[in-house]
């Protein structure tokens, strides 16, 4: 079983020496004249401190269950990837088709007749904001 | 008579027919996004932000005040009839769901809308009054007092809206490190931007509140794989003489709580929602009816909620701090509209200010028009099925993102953080703290490096100052006696583990 007291210590710890370490490649400074690392170094000092106390305290209390469902969220992120990328190589139209049958998979039914209406309506919501609100979507 | 002068001119910029329109259709379509199962007031601000790019500043900002109140309204009409709560109407949850169990579910409507007018009502008076006085009260802060008072703000939401303040204070300062992603304004070096160059000007806000609340909310809700059945109650909305009587006593005690426990930092509508329940169930007359479907037990918290959304726009108004997640997102519209909120906005742009203020209660008109004739009609909206609803809320993510910069690199960054906010919910760690993190990120920074500055280094400029000393013993007392009560509930538990084994 996954500690999710545990995992969040160790993700606290591992964003504040995302931040933490790169800033101390940036001039630190003094107190009195701080330089642009010197902030979040100490914010990140102080995270990674929180992160530790977090480990601590996990082996203290009784350890939860973690639960991570990897297919939905990857789903759900690939299909905007993926309206991304073809909005930028193909154009929007495009994307927005791909966005609606890429992620229904992650719905409770799948139904291209479905997803076909739903594409429909969507396109014609963009078209919408173009002509209408004046966005400036790449449409085609 | 000042204010009855100032409120007049507010009016006269409020009930312009362009302005009416913005109010009535962000109260609109704040109710009706806010009624969609698992959104919020601020995924709802969020994804509707860059629909007010184009609009021009009072108008934006009156639009994005209704959507805030119109959402906040819409989701307790999801949490009266099918019990779908979000933040915001967890309370409206016990004794609403109750009376639709009971086949009063028109009663239960009608209460809440009738009691948030009167919640909004009594807010907006006070806010009037106050706002411009806590103004006046800003100018005597100085660097080290505005950085005890963003610690102030961290600590209680951490508190309010995690339940723990390891974990909120984390976030906290997660959303401060990215609040220091972009070119650093004393040096003019570009920090954590690994040299893309779209990284130069920070990361959005939209980017960050759509990834954290839409995206992850999305794939929680596709997580649980619920199939929500659409609502299909009978509705009669007047009620009887005594019914009626009931609801004024507990609306108005509820406006009171809300009133207050809004203006206090960590506060808003959450914690004046428990606050006011939990003062009708010691003073009410029907208290012991409360939790079994009982008019008080909507009433007064749903006059407390509006009352506190609204009082919550006094500390950002008047001294530039945002106390809650929500404002800090009405804090970035003001920004993005090139108004910086704070002392001087009340002297500097006083047809803003005051036209917000008087729009407040002309959104509370169209609420209770809205909302108590026509909320037969919203239920509506629970027959779109959510196969239907969760990729046209993903376009909108899409285009809301796009349509900032008309970037598509900034879709990428929302992909990103949407991964972020669904590993953060998966482990507990609300991502309400990160957003007040994240706005107050920069300006803390450049407090805490003037203080240090006019200090030369030293920290005791934090406890010699009166105001930033009083503060900072706040925190220091609230931490201890978090400390204190987790090593006293870990001794208990150690006692009850120990006990039936020496038995």
């Amino acid at each position: 079983m996954i500690n999710r007291n545990l995992v969040r210590g160790f993700a606290l710890m591992a964003l504040a020496l995302g931040f933490g370490l790169p800033s101390m490649g940036y001039s630190l400074g003094s107190l009195g004249r701080a330089g642009p690392g010197m902030f979040p170094f100490i914010v990140s000092c102080m995270l990674f401190a929180i992160g530790a106390i977090t480990v601590v305290r996990a082996r203290l209390v009784a350890p939860v269950p973690m639960d991570f469902q990897v297919r939905n969220i990857a789903i759900i992120l690939g299909s905007l990837c993926g309206f991304a990328a073809l909005s930028h190589f193909v154009n929007m139209i495009a994307g927005i088709v791909f966005l609606v049958f890429c992620s229904g998979f992650a719905g409770a039914s799948y139904s291209w007749k479905r997803n076909l209406k739903i594409a429909a309506v969507l396109v014609g919501i963009a078209f919408a904001f173009q002509k209408l609100l004046g966005v400036s979507l790449p449409l085609y | 008579m000042e204010v009855l002068n100032n409120l007049a001119f507010g009016f006269s910029h409020a009930l312009t027919l362009q302005n009416l329109m913005f109010c009535a259709l962000g109260c609109t379509v704040g109710t009706l996004v806010g009624l969609l199962p698992g959104l919020g007031p601020l995924a709802t601000i969020s994804l509707l932000l860059p629909l007010t790019y184009s609009i021009d500043t009072t108008g934006a900002l009156i639009m994005l005040a209704g959507i805030y109140y119109g959402a906040q309204y819409g989701d307790s009409v999801s949490a009266i009839t099918m019990k779908i709560p979000h933040a915001s109407s967890i309370v409206a949850c016990i004794d609403g769901y109750q009376m639709t169990l009971k086949g009063k579910t028109g009663l239960a409507l009608f209460t809440a809308g009738v009691s948030s007018f009167i919640g909004g009502t009594v807010a907006i008076v006070v806010l009037a009054f106050l706002a411009p006085s806590l103004g006046e009260v800003a100018f005597l802060f100085g660097p080290a007092d505005y950085c005890a008072l963003m610690l102030v703000g961290f600590v209680c939401v951490s508190f309010v809206t995690t339940g723990s303040l390891l974990n909120g204070l984390a976030m906290c300062m997660v959303g401060v490190l990215l609040g220091s992603i972009g070119t650093d304004v004393n040096s003019g070096l570009a920090r954590f931007t690994w040299d893309a160059p779209f990284l130069a000007d920070g990361v959005g806000i939209v980017s960050i509140a759509l990834g954290c609340f839409g995206i992850a909310e999305i794939t929680k809700n596709l997580d649980a794989r619920e199939e929500r059945s659409p609502f299909n109650g009978k509705i009669k909305l007047i009620p009887t003489w005594p019914e009626f009587k009931r609801i004024i006593p507990s609306a108005l005690r509820g406006s009171v709580v809300g009133s207050i426990l809004g203006i206090l930092p960590g506060g808003g509508p959450v914690i004046a929602q428990f606050a006011a329940y939990a003062l009708d169930k010691k003073v009410s007359k029907y208290r012991h009816e409360i939790g079994t479907g009982c008019i008080e037990g909507v009433a007064g918290q749903a006059a407390a909620d509006e009352a506190a959304a609204r009082t919550s726009f006094i500390p950002l108004m008047s001294i530039g701090i945002p106390e809650n997640a929500v404002m800090a997102l009405m804090m970035a519209a003001f920004i993005i509209k090139g108004i910086q909120p704070g002392p001087n906005m009340i002297a500097g742009h006083p047809e803003l200010f005051w036209g917000l203020v008087a729009s407040m209660w002309i959104g509370n008109c169209f609420l209770l028009i809205l909302n108590v004739p026509l909320v037969r009609y919203w239920l509506s909206v629970f027959k779109i099925p959510y196969n239907v609803l969760f990729p046209a809320i993903l376009f909108f993510c899409c285009i809301g993102t796009y349509s900032i910069n008309n970037n598509l690199d900034d879709v990428f960054i929302t992909v990103a953080f949407g991964a972020l906010g669904y590993l953060f919910m998966r482990l507990e760690m609300d991502p309400s703290p990160l957003m007040l993190g994240f706005i107050l990120g920069p300006m803390l920074e450049e407090n805490f490096r003037r203080a240090m500055l006019l200090s030369r280094g030293s920290f005791d400029v934090f406890v010699n100052r009166p105001i930033s000393g009083t503060l900072i013993s706040l925190i220091a007392a609230f931490i201890l006696w978090q400390t204190f009560g987790f090593f006293r509930q870990r001794g208990k538990a150690k006692e009850l583990v120990v006990a039936p084994a020496a038995s």
